[in-house]
């Protein structure tokens, strides 16, 4: 049995509504892209779609209310809110340099979170 | 460094200031100040904490507080001086600033050169005039951007979206991931209003569908908002009766476009392009009063920052010529909008050096070829009135220009199809 998928390509401003033709989750056919990196980001999107998932961490001891942070890689798309949830728990404490770990492989997430701005105290 | 011996004066430290500032500086400016209202340098990328930002300018994907950083650490590297908590209020066409700050109580100087890099703000409810009551919970998208990034408060936990500008959908994911529902992105064109890369992330991802052409005709609430009527809009964009509906809210967020902040250029004197709402310039970013530059969102409303970067950098390289005494190249040739095309920055070129040209077509089509005069043809498969167009002119194509032309004509129109 094939089923269809449609994921919009955000290679360029055309934003080519793609169809995937799949069976056992298995790409049969790619139809509705106008390039060939289309066809490239569609698969990837389709087999793994990944986000960098960027938020801010309460801190403790400093004047700025929030550090500003990122995934240091992609996630998976699915896990974006679990994420965000767990580091909603997260406390910081400065002093803290820009593009400092400033949670190593948190449980659940499983990449480490880095800070995207200095905290000071 | 005198205030009496400034080079270059650069209004406002956001990216437009720092870019400009910077290449100033690298152009051999000896003494180049930027001038700042708030506490620190970096401008609104500091509250802009997602990703998606010098992909072009460092190839790199970063947030906007790295962006930030890179050009702060940069300007403090090359000997830019700032003047924090420094409000510039007046410029004469002369070029005298006059300023308050904190440190220094009131300042005024004359530096040789201006880079104009103020930026742009929000529009705001007044300026679209929707009926109803003055409740509380009204916010610009850049607002509630900065309540949720900088202050730490959500601004409410129901939420409806006005615009589908690129603020307006990242707002949507952010208050999303902060625990709010969106309950709609209210667009009142056929097609959403930014980047195909936020539709997706930010919507789709969260499984929110914008409703295109549609509106908001009420506003409902006392004290604080509770719910909108929303409706759809014909061919003019006016409500269709009968398509009313009210979706209960607490919190109403505005993404409807920015407009270049130019009062202290208007006090100078410099023409302003009513179309784009910036100063009028030529390719070397001088505005109509000689030694006036301006670069950025003050110029035009840009949707990188990277173009941001780079035209500002332009501005910052003209300035500091300005100011060593080399006269600037005048701008003969005057480009204007044709079919389907909006703006076109700069306004003049000179027809002599090779030219990056940034415009906006005013409606969405597939197909399409764009025509500069009789000097470049490019088929291009779609253009949206949210991603600008960025053409370069190489010096293959200005030897096309004739003798005695004084202006170009820019046209985009679809595509004949072959038989």
């Amino acid at each position: 049995m094939t089923t269809k998928e449609k994921i919009i390509c955000v290679g360029c401003p055309m934003g080519c509504r793609v169809t995937l033709t799949i069976s056992n989750r298995e790409v049969m056919a790619v139809d509705g892209n106008k390039c060939k990196q289309g066809e490239k980001y569609v698969l990837e999107e389709y087999h793994n779609p990944v986000r960098i998932l960027t938020t801010t961490l309460l801190t403790q001891g400093s004047s700025q209310r929030l550090l500003p942070v990122r995934t240091a890689k992609p996630i998976p798309k699915a896990k974006m809110m679990s994420a965000v949830r767990i580091l909603a728990k997260v406390r910081v404490k400065p002093p803290i340099k820009i593009g400092e770990v400033v949670a190593a492989k948190p449980s659940g997430i499983e990449v480490d979170v880095m800070a995207t701005a200095d905290l000071l105290s | 460094m005198k205030l009496r011996d400034v080079d270059v004066a650069v209004i406002g430290a956001g990216p437009a200031g720092l870019a400009a500032a910077i290449k100033a500086k690298e152009a051999g400016a000896s003494n180049v100040i930027v001038m700042e209202r708030t506490e620190q340098m970096g401008g609104l990328l500091h509250q802009c904490v997602h990703n998606g930002f010098g992909l072009f300018y460092f190839n790199e994907d970063l947030t906007g507080p790295e962006y930030a950083h890179r050009f702060i650490e940069k300007a403090i590297d090359t000997g830019v001086k700032a003047l924090l908590e420094t409000m510039v209020t007046e410029i004469s066409p002369d070029r005298e600033i006059k300023a308050v700050s904190r440190e220094a109580g009131f300042i005024t100087f004359k530096p040789k050169a201006i880079v104009l890099a103020m930026g742009c703000r929000e529009k705001t409810r007044g300026a679209l005039g929707i009926p109803g009551t003055r409740p509380a919970g009204i916010f610009t998208a850049g607002t509630a951007q900065r309540l949720v990034n900088i202050e730490g408060y959500v601004p409410g936990r129901r939420v409806v979206i006005l615009g589908s500008g690129d603020i307006g959908m990242i707002m949507a994911r952010r208050l999303t991931l902060e625990g709010a529902k969106v309950e709609a992105v209210v667009e009142i064109l056929p097609y959403t209003g930014g980047l195909i890369r936020n539709e997706v992330q930010c919507l789709h991802d969260f499984d929110i569908s914008p409703l295109l052409k549609h509106t908001v005709t009420q506003i409902h609430g006392e004290q604080r908002i509770e719910a909108v009527t929303i409706a759809q809009v014909d061919e003019s964009k006016r409500p269709v009766a009968g398509t009313e509906r009210i979706i209960q809210c607490d919190t109403l967020l505005l993404s409807v476009g920015l407009i270049p902040e130019n009062e202290l250029s208007l006090m100078a004197g410099v023409k302003i392009d009513p179309i784009t709402a910036g100063p009028i310039v030529d390719e070397m970013r001088q505005t109509s009063i000689p030694g006036i530059f301006a670069g950025g969102n003050v110029v035009h409303v840009h949707d990188l920052v990277d173009n941001v970067s780079w035209e500002s950098e332009l501005a910052g390289q003209s300035a500091a010529r300005f100011a060593s005494g080399v006269k600037a190249v005048e701008g003969k040739v005057r480009l204007r909008a044709g079919k389907n095309i909006r703006y076109i920055v700069p306004q003049t070129i000179s027809g002599q050096s090779e030219v990056t040209l940034y415009m906006r077509v005013s409606e969405m089509e597939e197909n399409v070829h764009l025509q500069i005069g009789d000097i470049l043809s490019r088929g291009l498969r779609v253009v949206k009135p949210s991603e600008m167009l960025k053409i370069e002119l190489s010096s293959e194509h200005l030897k096309r220009i004739k003798e005695g032309t004084t202006e170009i004509i820019i046209n985009c129109e679809k595509r004949r199809r072959k038989q």
